[in-house]
This record gives structure tokens, C-alpha cells and sequence, in this order.
């Protein structure tokens, strides 16, 4: 049982061990103190958690005299295995952990070199300000309420006149056309169809994914040949990126070019549910962007064809 | 890339911790594509650590530093890259080798640039740095 528990096994059981624990708590905490937070994955579980990982990791493996390649190598299995477990317990979806490992991975890389410099040095009062630190950051920013809006905005152009593309921006027949978009191709559902139960204000639209997924919207704006607004009522709430996002709003806005062709502006409104905004908001934005492209270029090409 | 990102997002830079970061994902990207070098960086650690009064810190921006009594001699971010400050006279005088280049920012300065990624490599780094080192040990003693 001894020789089971190396310190090189040590360094992976017990950050992860750690990390979990932490993660349960920060849940928890969620659930009966800071429930503004509820459902919501803080900055602090993507930056402290690794960093401490690696610190905790390079605790175990002080003595073992690795090296840059073997202290790098073993902390991206560290995270690998941080993710593993994400998918295990916490039933993250792959698309998520696809997105999530990059950050990850540097962070607990970092942790085992801040740790590696830190039982270097020896000096117990810099070790324990900067785990205070750290706990001080955890707990600060549990506490914190999190919100983060924002929005994205793409337009096309379209050679044909506005009442031919607005035809098929209120609901369009099934895109065909292949994903180019490397998520997409990843297995993350792309938008395939729109249908509608009315040309009205208040009428129901439904924006229907490549997995099925259906997002339930409500016209609240429909302003022929210039404006369709609509509102999203319900969304999947699904392991994969569907739930660390909201998508709140959307909006086709067309714009006469006066020579029979067509500004097409889509825009979209969401609600992130993870942090740090900086790093998951690059993300949403390029998907975002992304599910844009794939509807406007299809209404582009139903528009345009003869 | 790494000189495309430098360059573009190189004011990115300011924001606390960020840089360091960032060195951290080109130890990933060095482990990823060219393993030796942070094979190279330790050995050239080592090296250093048994001249006199040397120390080694977290450059500030990223990457290891290498200091003459808290002077730094120069430092190597994590993709192998080395920068370190010379007297325009050494400079002039290495540049004739025609393996060093003008620092990836400072250009019009003492500062060079130099690539490590083979064996040969980490020692022309460690004839560079003993120039550096011999520099900052005869300033300080000025």
C-alpha cells in the first residue's frame, strides 16, 4: 500500500483529489449561501484550482529533481486527468472539455513551475502569503455575483432586393451545405432549419439544430423587409457548451443597398455562464459568429438563386 | 508565431501575470514540437547556477532569468529564445558570427535575440551568456 502511494503518484492523486473537493464546495456554496452564483462556473474553478493543482503537484515531486520537459509533461497529464474525471463526475461534454483543456493545461503548468520556484525557495512565510493568497482570491470571487452579457454582430452582402431576402430570413428550408467551421465538425450542433407558426408579432419561430436541438423563440419584432427580433424562450440544457450559455436574443436586420442588393446583419445577444469572461467570451464569440455565418450565407445562396 | 503574437499583442504584455502565462504555453508548445529545448534551458541553468554569485528568477515577463547579484545577464523565454543586453561594441563584434540577431523589440540597441534549439545551439547560448555575465561582473565592479 505504501509503495502504491509514490510521490509521483501523489502529485496526480492528491491535486485532483483537492481540486474535486474544491469544486464540490464551491457547488455547494452555490446551492445554500451564494446561490446568485447557481449554475454558474467561477473564475476562480479555472485559474486557482489549476494553479493550486500544479503547486500541490510540485509539492509531491519537490524531491524528485524533474525536469522542464518531464514537470511540463506531467502536468498536462495532471489536467488530462482533471479533464477525465470533468467527464466523468461532472458529465462535462467533450466540446466543452475541447474548450476548457487549453486553459487548463498552461495553468497547471504554471502552478508546477510557481510551485516548483516556490519549495525551492524554501521560505515558508512567501509559501503560505501566496496560498492565503490564492484562498483569499477563491473566496472573493465565489462570493462575487457573476454576470457577463454581451453581443455579437455580422452582416453579408446579398445581390437580390430585400424582399427577396427577407422570404428567407423569418424561416428557411433545411441547410445542407457542409460545416466548415472546425467545432462544428467536432460533433457541436450547427444550425440546420428555422420554421415559424406565423408572420406576426408574437408568432412562435423554432431554430432547429444538427442534433436535434430545438431553441423555442418568440417574434417580438417583425418589421417586413427590415427587422425580425425575436426573443429565445427556451433553450436545451445540455452537458456540451449549451449550458454554460444563453442565447437571449436574436436579430435580422436588412438594409437596402438601393442598387437591388442587400445588407444582411445578424445579430445575437447571450449570456455567459462561465469565467473568466476573457477567456470563454473569445469562445462564444467565434461559435456565436460561426452559427451566424452558417444561417446568413444560407439565406444568401436561397436568395440568390433563381 | 511567436513573433507575430509579440508584435500584435505584445502590449498584452502589462496585464499582470499574463506574460508569464503565456510562457507557460510555449513550454507546452516547446514539450509539443521541439522537446530538447527545455532540455537545453535546464542544462543551461545548471551551467550557470555554478559561476559565482549567479541566481535564477521568473523573468518578468516570462521565462528564466539568469542574474549577476540581482543584475540581470539575460534571460530565455520558454520556446528557446534568448535575450540578453550587451555593449553595442560585443554586439557588433558577436553579429560578425552571424548567428545572433537584433532583439525581437529593442532593436536599434544592445540588446540580441538568439534561437536556441540543438546542442550546438546551448553552447554558443552559454559563450553568450559568460560574455554577458563578464559584462555585468566588470559594471558592477566600476
Amino acid at each position: 500500500m505504501k509503495s502504491f502511494f509514490t510521490p509521483k503518484f501523489n502529485g496526480f492523486f492528491v491535486a485532483n483529489l483537492v481540486a474535486f473537493t474544491l469544486i464540490g464546495l464551491s457547488k455547494l456554496s452555490e446551492k445554500y449561501i451564494f446561490t446568485y452564483n447557481a449554475g454558474v462556473l467561477v473564475f476562480s474553478e479555472f485559474v486557482i484550482i489549476p494553479l493550486l493543482m500544479g503547486i500541490i503537484s510540485a509539492w509531491f515531486w519537490r524531491d524528485s529533481n524533474l525536469s522542464s520537459n518531464k514537470l511540463t509533461g506531467y502536468s498536462c497529464m495532471n489536467a488530462f486527468i482533471a479533464i477525465l474525471l470533468s467527464f466523468i463526475f461532472l458529465g462535462e461534454g467533450m466540446i466543452c472539455l475541447i474548450i476548457v483543456s487549453p486553459l487548463l493545461m498552461v495553468l497547471v503548468i504554471a502552478g508546477a513551475f510557481i510551485g516548483k520556484s516556490m519549495f525551492n525557495k524554501n521560505n515558508q512565510t512567501l509559501n503560505i502569503s501566496i496560498l492565503s493568497l490564492m484562498a483569499v482570491v477563491f473566496f472573493a470571487d465565489a462570493s462575487t455575483p457573476h454576470r457577463y452579457d454581451n453581443m455579437v454582430a455580422d452582416e453579408v452582402q446579398i445581390n437580390a432586393p430585400v424582399s427577396q431576402v427577407w422570404q428567407h430570413v423569418v424561416a428557411f428550408k433545411r441547410i445542407e451545405e457542409k460545416n466548415k467551421y472546425w467545432l462544428f465538425k467536432a460533433g457541436m450542433p450547427s444550425p440546420v432549419q428555422a420554421t415559424v407558426d406565423g408572420y406576426h408579432v408574437g408568432a412562435g419561430r423554432k431554430c432547429i439544430f444538427s442534433n436535434g436541438y430545438v431553441f423555442d423563440e418568440k417574434i417580438v419584432t417583425y418589421d417586413v423587409n427590415r427587422n425580425l427580433t425575436f426573443d429565445i424562450t427556451h433553450q436545451p440544457r445540455d452537458p456540451e457548451i449549451m449550458g454554460h450559455i444563453d442565447i437571449l436574443r436574436g436579430q435580422f436586420l436588412l438594409k437596402d443597398n438601393g442598387n437591388n442588393t442587400t445588407t444582411l446583419i445578424g445579430n445575437s445577444w447571450y449570456r455567459l455562464y462561465v469565467f473568466p469572461a476573457w477567456y470563454y467570451d473569445t469562445w462564444a464569440k467565434s461559435i456565436t459568429r460561426n452559427v451566424h455565418i452558417r444561417v446568413m450565407e444560407h439565406i444568401k445562396e436561397l436568395s440568390e438563386s433563381k | 508565431m511567436f513573433l507575430f503574437i509579440i508584435k500584435y499583442f505584445g502590449f498584452l504584455k502589462f496585464v499582470p501575470g499574463l506574460a508569464i502565462l503565456f510562457d507557460n504555453g510555449l513550454k507546452l508548445y516547446s514539450l509539443l514540437t521541439k522537446p530538447n529545448i527545455l532540455d537545453c534551458v535546464d542544462e543551461i541553468e545548471a551551467t550557470l547556477l555554478q559561476w559565482p554569485h549567479t541566481s535564477v528568477t521568473t523573468h518578468k515577463y516570462g521565462g528564466i532569468q539568469f542574474n549577476y547579484e540581482g543584475k540581470e545577464i539575460g534571460h530565455i523565454h520558454s520556446n528557446g529564445l534568448l535575450d540578453m543586453l550587451l555593449s553595442r561594441k560585443l554586439k557588433a563584434r558577436w553579429m560578425q558570427d552571424g548567428r545572433i540577431q537584433d532583439h525581437h523589440s529593442f532593436k536599434n540597441s544592445g540588446w540580441i535575440s538568439f534561437y536556441i534549439s540543438t546542442i550546438e545551439d546551448k553552447e554558443y547560448a552559454i559563450q553568450l551568456l559568460q560574455a554577458g555575465y563578464e559584462k555585468v561582473m566588470q559594471s558592477d565592479m566600476k
